[in-house]
């Protein structure tokens, strides 16, 4: 080898390099993919970025004219805002430095080169932060530009304010990154899970004890609405705890804002003080535990295993029996069924629930919504009036059509090229493509049936609705469910990618995006029409025209169709001269 | 070059490496040889300090992997069985990349580089992305890069998986002629000819323990069986379930 002298780079330089280069060249492939994907994505960001800002300043204008309360209500949900925005990029960076460290080959890939586990931590640290913080600065973006619009602040609150936002996003993902490395250290999966469901348990618990439903007759509301108003207010003091970094933070924004500069200056250096501490903590002293942690995740048993009721347990497992399992036994009753697709019935449920992802996103999602239908009873005033009774009807359909929407395109549409890496084995039985895609289409149908239709019966209960519009909500809901999955499934089959393992990947390629995209038009499209061409008239005294009703529902049937039944019936036919 | 002394790995109540101890010198062509999970995978991400022992120590180039991690993976090159490689980078970068992170200067990344591409015949591919390419040529990607630094170990787990038959050939060949300028190769395989071809001494491991040590001649001894290989492995395997399960019995 040469012993010519040269400066070597730094590893941490070259990694930054190396993976930049990696992103440059991820976001060109998907502008040379296809021209439609690329301008789909500029659209909805253009979208969502002139919408929410309209709608923040609209928002905000409404709050503040609210009498005498105004300023102080527009403070206290910023403070509510930043608080709740805090705690998620906890759980978000929490997250993603756990996978980012202990579930990344890169992370295993770089520990066998002679680079320091500091530097890897290092690296890891600064992906982590900026996976787990974008989606935070493009949601309060607009929010931001909005409050600055309709407060009239000087041109210095759009330079101040994205700085201080950067020295806030450094304490959660210090934080987050600190926590994931000793969870790693000290915690198993099993123990890991208890935990968790302990914590969020405990926290439920106490959210449900400090929100607890204060009774406010309509005589306080008459005579003593302060009082009122600042008991309600007594509940969003938390935001405001002095140790919060979100409240440093939103401290600053208000103060300059304002034009406190000298206010807002100390909130400012709060948080630089902060971020340097911890910062620097974390460049230097968290990365130390990077390969002990690391070291331990892999080298993982139980941390059960020295008792003796887990290694009974586990003896009892051992001892195969040759059973046939709940689920098969379940559908094994489905006499009418084929034997060969009650098989791929089978398999499909049993990854779908030994996929925590999967179900544990579905319940999520599902479970706040669930929660928000059940708390509609607190609403009685309001939902004596037949226009708000219909316009939360028509809300609940939407937001549950746009829950499905999500995870049909995050868990229905990639599928079939999941099944495509399988091919060995599915695409090569006797039972043929077209019957798999016939069978996740029906199973997606039943399984999220189940839930859609569920949540709608929950809405129209919780909203006093007589049988026959829970009927006409029961219905609109399967056609929409039956069009949504049928659009996941036959676009799925017609965009494959037998390339990735990794279905969140299949998901952001152009088929998905498109799937995604049709999904919300598609949503937005039947609700209108659904709630224009409703037999039940908006107001009292005002009547519904036949003509509407019945051109509302063709075309909801129609585009239906279209989205639902069509690529379904296309996907059926490529199926068949399917060549991977 | 490599030491594994008294080496000891449990995962929970699982015990994966039992008590391995082993000297590879200088220069040494070692194939280890096993069943499936034998413990070869963990002795190896051992070796390659990507975990902890639970004991015993792991040194190479006479550095511990545990307490000089930098000095020994300088020294050391490793090729899993699934390389990881970055997809949007061409191969070239790829080797850059590994090269500059071994602080290689330039001049000595070109001139290793041109002469393992050239082998590997790699040329058409240089500036693809390294997504488009075939198992294989990834597989000899990840070689090339392992060889660029010119490493005094080498760690190799199933290298052959992949290769076409002329490309097995031009990776013997090459380790062949390191091993004769003293780099040590430590290779785990399920095929039997390349260790029966290739190694200088052969190790059999079997449920986390080192069974046997010896050259080709030495293990067909020691089991007592003729012919191929594949008789001495099976002999030496079963001699050892059969002594396991006894135990069992006799427990």
């Amino acid at each position: 080898m040469s012993s010519a002298v040269h400066r070597p780079t730094s590893p941490l330089e070259l990694l930054v390099r190396v993976n930049a280069l990696q992103a440059w060249r991820r976001v060109k492939a998907v502008r040379k993919q296809s021209r439609l994907l690329s301008s789909l994505i500029g659209f909805f960001v253009i979208g969502y970025v002139t919408l929410a800002f309209w709608l923040f300043c609209n928002g905000l204008r409404f709050v503040a004219k609210f009498p005498g309360f105004g300023p102080l209500l527009v403070d206290r949900l910023m403070f509510l805002l930043f608080a709740f925005l805090f705690v998620l990029l906890l759980f978000s960076n929490l997250v993603i430095s756990y996978t980012n460290l202990f579930r990344n080959q890169e992370a295993a890939f770089l520990l066998s080169l002679p680079v320091s586990p500091q530097t890897i931590f290092r690296w890891k640290f600064l992906e982590s932060t900026l996976l787990a913080s974008w989606a935070f600065l493009f949601l309060i973006a607009p929010l931001l530009a909005a409050y600055g619009l309709t407060h009239h602040v000087a041109w210095h609150f759009y330079l101040a304010t994205p700085a201080l936002i950067a020295l806030f996003i450094v304490l959660p993902a210090v934080a987050g990154s600190w926590v994931a490395m000793n969870v790693a250290r000290y915690l198993d999966r099993r123990a890991f899970q208890i935990m968790a469901v302990s914590l969020a348990l405990l926290a439920l618990a106490c959210a449900g004890v400090w929100w607890r439903t204060e009774t406010v007759t309509d005589e306080m509301l008459e005579t003593r609405v302060l009082a009122v108003l600042d008991r309600l207010l007594m509940k969003t003091r938390f935001a405001q705890f002095a140790l919060l970094p979100s409240y440093w933070l939103s401290s600053g924004v208000l103060q300059w804002s304002e034009g406190a500069l000298a206010a807002a200056g100390f909130f400012a250096l709060v948080l630089l003080s902060y971020a340097l501490f911890f910062g620097s903590l974390a460049f230097t002293r968290t990365g130390g535990l990077f390969y002990e942690a690391f070291s331990a995740v892999q080298s993982r048993g139980s941390a059960f295993w020295q008792w003796t009721w887990f290694q009974a347990w586990r003896n009892r497992r051992r001892n195969f029996t040759f059973s046939r399992g709940a689920v098969e036994t379940v559908i094994g009753c489905l006499r009418c069924v084929p034997a060969d697709t009650r098989a791929l019935l089978v398999k499909d449920i049993r990854v779908f629930w030994r996929d925590t992802t999967q179900w544990g996103q579905t319940l999520v999602l599902f479970g706040l919504l669930g929660a928000y239908i059940l708390n509609l009873r607190h609403f009685s005033q309001q939902l004596n009036n037949p226009f708000w009774v219909h316009l939360v009807s028509f809300l609940n359909l939407g937001a549950c059509s746009l829950n499905l929407a999500t995870l049909t395109t995050r868990f229905v549409y990639p599928q079939f090229s999941l099944e495509g890496k399988r091919l060995w084995i599915v695409g090569m039985a006797p039972l043929g493509m077209a019957r798999v895609v016939r069978s996740k289409f029906l199973l997606a149908c039943a399984a999220s049936l189940l839930v859609t239709l569920g949540l709608m019966w929950l809405s129209c209960h919780m909203l006093r609705m007589p049988f026959s519009r829970t009927i006409y909500f029961a219905v609109a809901v399967t056609l929409m469910t039956t069009t949504l999955n049928g659009l996941a499934v036959g676009l799925g089959v017609l965009y494959p990618n037998f390339k990735e393992d990794n279905p969140g990947k299949i998901v952001s390629g152009f088929g998905g995006t498109f799937c995604l995209v049709l999904s919300f038009l598609y949503i937005v499209a039947s609700v209108t029409l659904l709630a224009f061409g409703s037999p039940w008239p908006w107001a009292r005294g005002s009547v519904s025209s036949l003509p509407l009703m019945l051109g509302c529902w063709a075309a909801f049937a129609l585009l239906s169709a279209l989205l639902g039944w069509l690529p379904l019936k296309l996907s059926l036919r490529r199926v068949l001269s399917f060549e991977p | 070059m490599i030491e594994l002394v008294h080496l000891v790995k449990r995962y929970g109540d699982l015990l994966a490496v039992n008590d391995i101890t082993l000297t590879i010198p200088r220069g040494e062509f070692f194939a280890v040889l096993g069943p499936n999970a034998a413990g070869k995978t963990t002795t190896i991400r051992i070796l390659a300090g990507l975990i902890k022992p639970t004991s015993g120590s792991a040194r190479v180039a006479g550095f511990d992997v545990q307490t000089s991690p930098l000095e020994a993976r300088r020294r050391l090159a490793y090729v899993p069985d699934f390389p990881f490689l970055y997809d949007k980078l061409t191969p070239w970068e790829f080797f850059r990349f590994t090269g500059q992170l071994f602080r290689m200067s330039e001049a000595d990344i070109q001139s290793s580089a041109r002469e393992l591409i050239a082998r590997f015949s790699l040329e058409p591919f240089l500036g693809k992305p390294i997504e488009g390419l075939s198992h294989g040529t990834r597989q000899r990607v990840a070689i090339v890069s392992a060889l660029l630094h010119a490493p005094e170990v080498l760690v190799l787990d199933e290298p052959m998986v992949g290769l076409d038959p002329h490309h097995s050939r031009v990776l013997k060949d090459i380790l062949k002629e390191r091993s004769g300028r003293g780099m040590t190769v430590f290779v785990s395989t399920h095929q039997l000819s390349v260790a029966e071809e290739m190694a200088d001494r052969i190790g059999i491991i079997h449920q986390g323990r080192l069974l046997a040590v010896g050259t080709r001649e030495e293990l067909r001894r020691r089991s007592g069986v003729e012919g191929a290989l594949e008789n001495t492995f099976l002999a030496l395997t079963e001699e050892e379930a059969n002594f396991a399960a006894e135990k069992i019995g006799a427990k």
